[in-house]
């Protein structure tokens, strides 16, 4: 041992070739060093769910920052860092991810992209959700300006990718959850998306609920427009179902006696309360109108055009909005048509002729009363009546056989009469016109088939 | 420790090779040994070195250098004690025979 005491003091000159090994390792080592531990570090993190993730080595040191998401999770992450080999000390940066109070997440549309804005409790349901975006909106752009927070509700991810489902269905507004409370606004882009969305919020995830949904249909558009060169009627925009798309093309096709209905409508939900009710007589008095069009917007109903005589323009002006269901609105904005030229007798004569073998005027079943549907006809008959103001004309009203004949007689003498005296309400002399009734005596055809009968039961114009 | 010997064998197995023939040379060397207080003052700086480096108080690189730096010599001077015993069992083989 002595021995080794005397020895060990001449060791001494050794050391000096050990510092330039020494030396020249610590040159040599250091960078690879590094390299593999910051390597190994990060690939003991690989399993960890980090935001902003930074690891620096120093010699065997590593600092590491990183934003956590839950304070287990941030030691968790530590301690795999600090367990790596030849690690010796682990600087600990890291911190939890702040906490969002409220936390509030939204998606808002505009006309050409979606912004996904507010917070997102982790990178993968970030992740989830900028994809759900981008596949349930087809092109459209879709902007990420989702911060990572702490602090979401439970079933947070379900809720939203849900409301992303609906956002498709907005041509532009904002949906927005604050906490557990939706919100949302906007216009929808088609009719019924409004009632698409609130439906779908029904099965929004327990905790959820609606605070406010203030998203606006677009209008319900009906139009018609009634075109006297084409000497047609186009029917376009919305009905609410079939049923009524139906009643409504035949509703055109009796009031509309000369032209040809075009029928453009589509059937979709969302209409407002009292559609038909409003329509219907809507569409009657459009087919007064020489040139017109009907717009039915939600509740408001705009008709514009030409009557044919300043009586009807009147009529039309006082008696539609009367019809109206509760909350209609109806502007009217109605001219007449410069009177036509005055024609003698036999043209008189032929363009009643003409008419009446176009459309017949109805009345209601075994009575007097003059079926509505009939106002465009007596106005185009009225037309022509001012037309030859010297002329005297027969009104002459004719049945089929069925029933007795003096009812017949007497019914046909009633009609004759109140044709007469609708053409008096409407401004023509009543000494020009004589009622008379011809029950079923003279038929134009056989009263053996309903065809035949149909024929018969009218009102012809006989000019003397 | 034995990440770091795993890392650097090469070096710490030349520092331990560069002890056993200093300690191999040193038992006849002739020339000046270090004076007992030189001596003992290296021995406290050796001490307050391993301390450092068992307190991990250096931080970084420097931290890193004085480890190594107190392996290789700490393998150097094993290297050293057992170059001299050696020698000096040698010489005591062959006294005899002569």
């Amino acid at each position: 041992m002595h021995g080794l005491f005397r020895w060990s003091s001449k060791w001494w000159p050794g050391v000096i070739p050990l510092v330039v090994f020494w030396a020249v390792a610590c040159w040599t080592s250091t960078p690879p060093l590094e390299a593999d531990l910051a390597a190994r570090s990060t690939a003991a993190l690989r399993d960890t769910v980090l935001d902003k993730r930074r690891i620096a080595v120093a010699g065997r040191d590593v600092t590491f920052a990183a934003d956590a998401f839950s304070e287990d999770g941030r030691r968790s992450a530590v301690a795999s860092v600090e367990s790596v080999p030849g690690v010796r000390l682990v600087n600990d940066e890291t911190r939890l991810v702040p906490e969002a109070k409220p936390f509030v997440w939204s998606a808002e549309r505009d006309v050409v992209r979606v912004t996904l804005g507010g917070s997102s409790p982790l990178p993968a349901s970030k992740g989830k959700l900028l994809e759900a975006a981008r596949a349930g909106l087809g092109g459209v752009e879709v902007v990420d300006q989702m911060n990572l927070s702490r602090g979401a509700p439970p079933r947070f991810d379900s809720a939203a990718l849900l409301l992303l489902d609906q956002i498709g269905k907005l041509k532009d507004g904002k949906i927005t959850i604050s906490d557990t409370k939706v919100s949302l606004s906007g216009m929808a882009r088609d009719l019924g998306g409004r009632e698409a969305i609130a439906a779908a919020l029904r099965n929004l995830p327990e905790g959820f609920s609606v605070a406010a949904n203030e998203i606006k249909a677009p209008p319900y558009i009906f139009q018609a427009y009634k075109d006297p060169v084409a000497s047609s009627v186009t029917l376009s925009g919305y009905v609410p179902d079939n049923n009524v798309h139906a009643a409504l093309a035949a509703t055109a096709a009796r009031k509309f006696f000369s032209e040809k209905v075009v029928d453009n409508l589509k059937a979709s939900v969302g209409a407002p309360a009292g559609f038909s009710q409003a329509v219907v007589p809507a569409l009657g008095a459009l087919s007064r109108l020489s040139t017109g069009t009907l717009v039915v917007s939600d509740r408001e109903v705009k008709l514009s055009g030409d009557a044919f005589y300043d009586a009807a323009a009147g009529q039309i002006r006082a008696g539609l909005g009367k019809d109206f269901p509760q909350g209609w609105q109806f502007k009217a904005d109605i001219s007449v048509k410069p009177a036509a030229a005055p024609v003698d007798a036999t043209v008189c004569q032929q363009l009643f002729a003409d008419l009446l073998a176009k459309g017949k005027i109805r009345f209601e079943s075994g009575r007097d009363t003059i079926n509505p549907d009939s106002a465009g006809l007596l106005d185009r008959l009225i037309e022509t009546a001012l037309r030859c103001p010297t002329v005297n004309i027969e009104i002459a009203g004719h049945t089929d056989a069925d029933g007795e004949d003096g009812f017949n007689q007497a019914l046909s003498e009633k009609r004759a009469q109140a044709v007469i005296d609708y053409l008096v309400k409407a401004g023509l002399p009543a000494n020009r016109f004589t009622a008379m009734g011809y029950g079923s005596s003279q038929p134009l055809a056989g009263n053996d088939t309903d065809e035949g009968k149909a024929q018969n039961r009218r009102i012809d114009f006989v000019v003397r | 420790m034995a990440f770091l010997v795993t890392f650097h064998w090469g070096w710490l197995l030349a520092s331990l090779l560069l002890g056993l023939a200093m300690g191999w040379i040193a038992v006849v060397h002739r020339g000046q040994g270090v004076s007992k207080p030189v001596t003992r003052w290296l021995s406290v700086l050796a001490v307050a070195l391993v301390a450092a480096a068992l307190s991990r108080v250096i931080p970084g690189r420097p931290g890193y250098w004085l480890d190594l730096g107190l392996v290789m010599f700490a393998l150097y001077l094993a290297g050293c004690a057992v170059g001299s015993w050696l020698r000096d069992w040698a010489l005591s083989q062959h006294k005899p025979a002569a």
